[in-house]
């Protein structure tokens, strides 16, 4: 029982910080339809960043995320204006194939700087628990999720509440219509795309700690968020939080139960099942225009 | 296309010659051996992600399911790889059956996702499945049985050979309907379906199809390398070079693939020579796929035929309306031979309270309307007042909240669009939805009269078909635009070719979505000839249509939908005076003309 309960109170943990890390992907796709398979390239780039923070000056993995933000609300911005959106109004394959594209050149640049060895910043909490009864939180992983629900806060403050959020969700549902009432759909574009790209700043410095990672790890990562947010529905931030939340429980449970090794198999196995069920995902919905 | 197949010949014959002349030269041999491997996988993966759009980022697992399951039976059963390379193909082929059927059944962007994770997962399996597939240790084939003088030249021909007969059976699926409907998929899925395209069965069946040869492939392949891993049997690079191939040398088209296959190998090849090796591939693939996309989206092999087309344009002669007023021969007969048609007067379609919410809007709501046999029935009402949502309800394109939808004595409303679609139930556009980069018979022989397999795997046009084409064409005036491309003609030119297109099925009911709109006048007379041609053949319509004059002329039945309610039905004339109608439709202010 202990077991159980310990599983699941770290299943939840670890769900708060995938949801970060889905949240910019679902944004972006929910914005502008594209599919950002350069996302999990972007939170190994920010554990990269972080972790050579952390060893030359000693910087908390965790504060880096002030430094790291700034720079992928930056990259995301750039990384949009230079490439997005010269393919915009192509076929939305083409904008996947572009960002896998980009995910590569960063992994092969990161190769080629800081070495092909996998890597993970070890501040001094790093093995350290707070602990509740017999269940013991892990540090890290409590630090972590907090800095995430923090920025899933105010990502949904932003969404909701200010103009800024209001144009973005305008541009999501008719971007003529924004155009219209004076929103810039590029200039929003670009914009939701540098946010979602931010996202990863406060993600991958918390992966820094939480996984050893390498140049090659974006694989893993995107395949799982990618994962979260078809189970979740795509463009769905509800929908990510419930799948980012289910892939947390399903691998800490596997991995208590069974073996680690098989823990992201049983996710993908979840998925099909969900799939199976439900094409569109948990969340997902048909609207008038997807109408044939 | 004649010339490309002879340079493709004539390439077959110098690769089969080539050992021959130069035996003794086993690297170039081994660099154009990996030539054919990518390109009988850059082939394949054209089936699904060319032909029919769905771009796959996993395709190399169906290589590394070839490799292990060849390599596990060979060694189970002691036989010789080779003998047992099918099974790799057949198990790939099964695999992608199973994942197609879950995750293809919607459109969208589901499956790329998938195919990524599925590529991990294969590679999960392979670490962890330790009693099947000696986890990271791998499993280590027997030596080839040749003698070591013959080097590598078994393989080459076995590669070769491959290459040849993935390159036949995509040649001929795309001659098929199977590949006419795949065409179809991509251009625009929801207008595929309403002609009869079952979307689900071809999506998946040609994502099997694109699974099997790289599986076949797969197991010589593992008998080529004598040594099976996980990391190197489920290297998404694999996929990298896969995709990079296909897109640089032209998705969709036949040779595209096969040409940026030995593109992508030569550079790879150069790189592991002259730039330090696999560290510098992610990031030369990677920069070759990010400009590749912006600068060549189309592939080398479009892009070199768009130019050489520039440079010798065919003649066409633009002369829509003489074509269209000529043609004065009889309207096709529709033979309404199977399945006796309800009598006249009863109702063919009947829509049975019927609601249909789009969040807090009420789009549809409780409409009943009877459309019955041999009547032209029109549909009209102010803008959003569900018109086109109704079709699209009765279509299948959207699923209806409540209600009942019958068809011809049959209940259609839980029947996929292409269901509808055998049943006898046609439709057009209101924006045409033409696909445009078939050519103008093409979309004309599209759609498909049932959902059998014997239909799917014949040819793209029949002798029947072309004839009724040919007619089709004659009878909407384009006749000579038969080879252009849908996307170049007018908008007006589309409209008729989408009408020729509604009409080659011979469905019982058409549904026009303003077949006036954008037409000029004296070709709105041939279109409201032609639709009183068919009408008196038996061939039913629902119009919806805000030319007024245009309805009361041709209708005999009119119903009137406001706010997404019927609020008057009724002969042409009781609607026209109907006050709720006038009130609704044409506003307070409105006075009626004297007569």
């Amino acid at each position: 029982m202990a077991h159980l309960v310990q599983a699941i109170a770290l299943g939840l943990l670890i769900g708060g910080v995938y949801a970060l890390m889905a949240s910019g992907l679902t944004l972006i796709f929910g914005v502008m339809q594209i599919i950002n398979v350069a996302q999990g390239a972007f939170l190994v780039l920010v554990a990269m960043v972080t972790w050579w923070l952390w060893n030359r000056t000693g910087i908390d993995p965790i504060v880096a995320s002030l430094v790291t933000t700034p720079m992928m609300f930056g990259l995301g911005w750039l990384t949009f204006r230079l490439l997005i959106s010269r393919i915009r109004g192509s076929s939305p394959s083409m904008s996947v194939l572009l960002t896998f594209g980009l995910a590569l050149v960063i992994e092969g640049v990161l190769n080629l700087t800081a070495g092909n060895k996998f890597k993970s910043a070890t501040p001094a909490y790093f093995e350290e628990s707070f602990r509740v009864a017999s269940i013991s939180f892990p540090k890290a992983q409590v630090f972590g999720f907090v800095a995430a629900v923090g920025v899933l806060g105010v990502l949904y403050y932003v969404l909701n509440r200010t103009w800024t959020g209001r144009a973005i969700r305008a541009a999501t549902q008719n971007p003529a219509g924004a155009a219209l009432v004076g929103v810039s759909a590029a200039g929003t574009a670009a914009l939701a795309f540098a946010i979602g790209s931010a996202t990863a700043g406060v993600g991958g410095s918390i992966l820094s700690v939480l996984y050893p990672f390498f140049p090659a790890s974006h694989y893993e990562w995107i395949s799982r968020l990618l994962g979260i947010v078809v189970l979740g529905g795509l463009g769905s931030l509800p929908g990510a939080v419930a799948g980012a939340v289910i892939l947390g429980l399903a691998e800490t449970l596997t991995a208590t139960y069974g073996s680690l090794g098989w823990s992201t198999l049983v996710f993908y196995l979840v998925i099909m099942a969900v799939l199976l069920v439900r094409p569109q995902g948990l969340f997902g919905a048909r609207l008038r225009e997807d109408a044939a | 296309m004649k010339r490309a197949h002879l340079v493709a010949a004539a390439c077959l014959v110098v690769l089969l010659l080539y050992p021959v002349v130069n035996p003794w030269q086993p690297y170039p041999q081994g660099v154009l051996l990996l030539g054919f491997l990518l390109a009988v996988q850059a082939t394949s993966w054209n089936i699904i992600s060319g032909y029919a759009g769905y771009v796959s980022l996993g395709h190399s697992m169906f290589l590394g399911v070839g490799s292990y399951t060849v390599g596990i039976l060979a060694v189970a059963w002691g036989v010789n790889p080779l003998w047992v390379a099918p099974l790799g193909g057949v198990t790939a082929t099964v695999i992608a059956l199973l994942i197609g059927t879950v995750v293809l059944r919607t459109r969208g962007h589901a499956f790329v996702i998938i195919t990524i994770a599925m590529l991990l997962a294969a590679q999960i399996i392979a670490v962890n499945f330790r009693s099947l597939t000696h986890g990271s240790d791998g499993i280590t084939l027997e030596l080839p049985f040749w003698h070591r003088d013959f080097q590598n030249i078994p393989f080459y021909y076995a590669f070769l050979l491959l290459l040849v007969l993935t390159v036949l059976f995509s040649a001929w699926i795309r001659r098929t309907k199977f590949g006419t409907g795949l065409v179809a998929i991509r251009e625009d899925e929801g207008k595929a379906a309403t002609i009869g395209v079952d979307t689900t069965r071809f999506k998946v069946t040609a994502y099997a199809a694109s699974a099997f040869f790289i599986g076949m492939a797969g197991g010589v392949y593992a008998y080529y390398l004598t040594f099976i891993n996980p990391v190197g049997s489920f290297a998404i690079l694999g996929s990298v070079t896969i995709v990079l191939a296909a897109l640089a040398g032209g998705r969709g088209t036949l040779y595209g693939p096969v040409l940026g296959a030995f593109i992508v190998n030569l550079i790879s090849e150069a790189a592991t020579v002259y730039a330090g090796g696999v560290q510098s591939r992610v990031l030369l693939f990677g920069g070759a796929l990010v400009l590749v996309v912006l600068f060549l989206p189309k592939g080398i092999l479009p892009t070199v035929e768009a130019w050489w087309r520039r440079r010798n344009p065919a003649p066409v002669e633009y002369i829509e309306q003489p074509a269209a007023l000529a043609v004065r021969e009889r309207a096709p007969v529709p033979e309404s031979g199977e399945g006796a048609l309800p009598e006249p007067g009863e109702a063919l379609l009947s829509v049975r309270g019927v609601t249909r919410r789009f969040g807090g809007l009420t789009a549809v709501d409780e409409v009943s309307l009877d459309v019955r046999q041999g009547t032209i029935t029109g549909l009209i009402g102010p803008n959003g007042s569900g018109k086109t949502t109704l079709f699209n309800l009765v279509t299948g394109g959207l699923p209806a909240d409540s209600g009942e939808i019958w068809f011809d004595g049959r209940r259609v409303d839980g029947l996929r669009p292409w269901r509808r679609c055998h049943l006898g139930l046609g439709r057009s556009y209101q924006v045409t939805r033409l696909f445009k980069e078939m050519t103008v018979r093409e979309n004309v022989v599209a759609p498909l009269a049932d959902s059998r397999w014997r239909t799917m795997w014949s040819d793209a046009v029949r002798g029947h078909e072309a004839e009724r084409a040919r007619e089709l064409l004659g009878l909407v005036g384009l006749g000579r635009f038969a080879e252009q491309r849908a996307g170049a003609l007018s908008y007006g030119q589309q409209k008729l070719v989408e009408l020729a297109q509604v009409l080659m099925l011979e469905p019982k009911l058409i549904l026009l979505d303003e077949p006036a709109g954008g037409v000029n006048p004296s070709m709105l007379d041939r279109i409201t000839e032609v639709i009183r041609e068919l009408n008196a053949n038996g061939v039913t319509f629902l119009v919806v249509e805000h030319n007024i004059p245009l309805v009361l002329d041709l209708c005999d039945q009119v119903a009137v939908l406001a706010g997404g309610r019927v609020i008057a039905e009724g002969p042409p004339l009781s609607v026209r005076q109907d006050p709720a109608v006038l009130d609704a439709y044409l506003g307070h202010d409105w006075t009626p003309a004297v007569r």
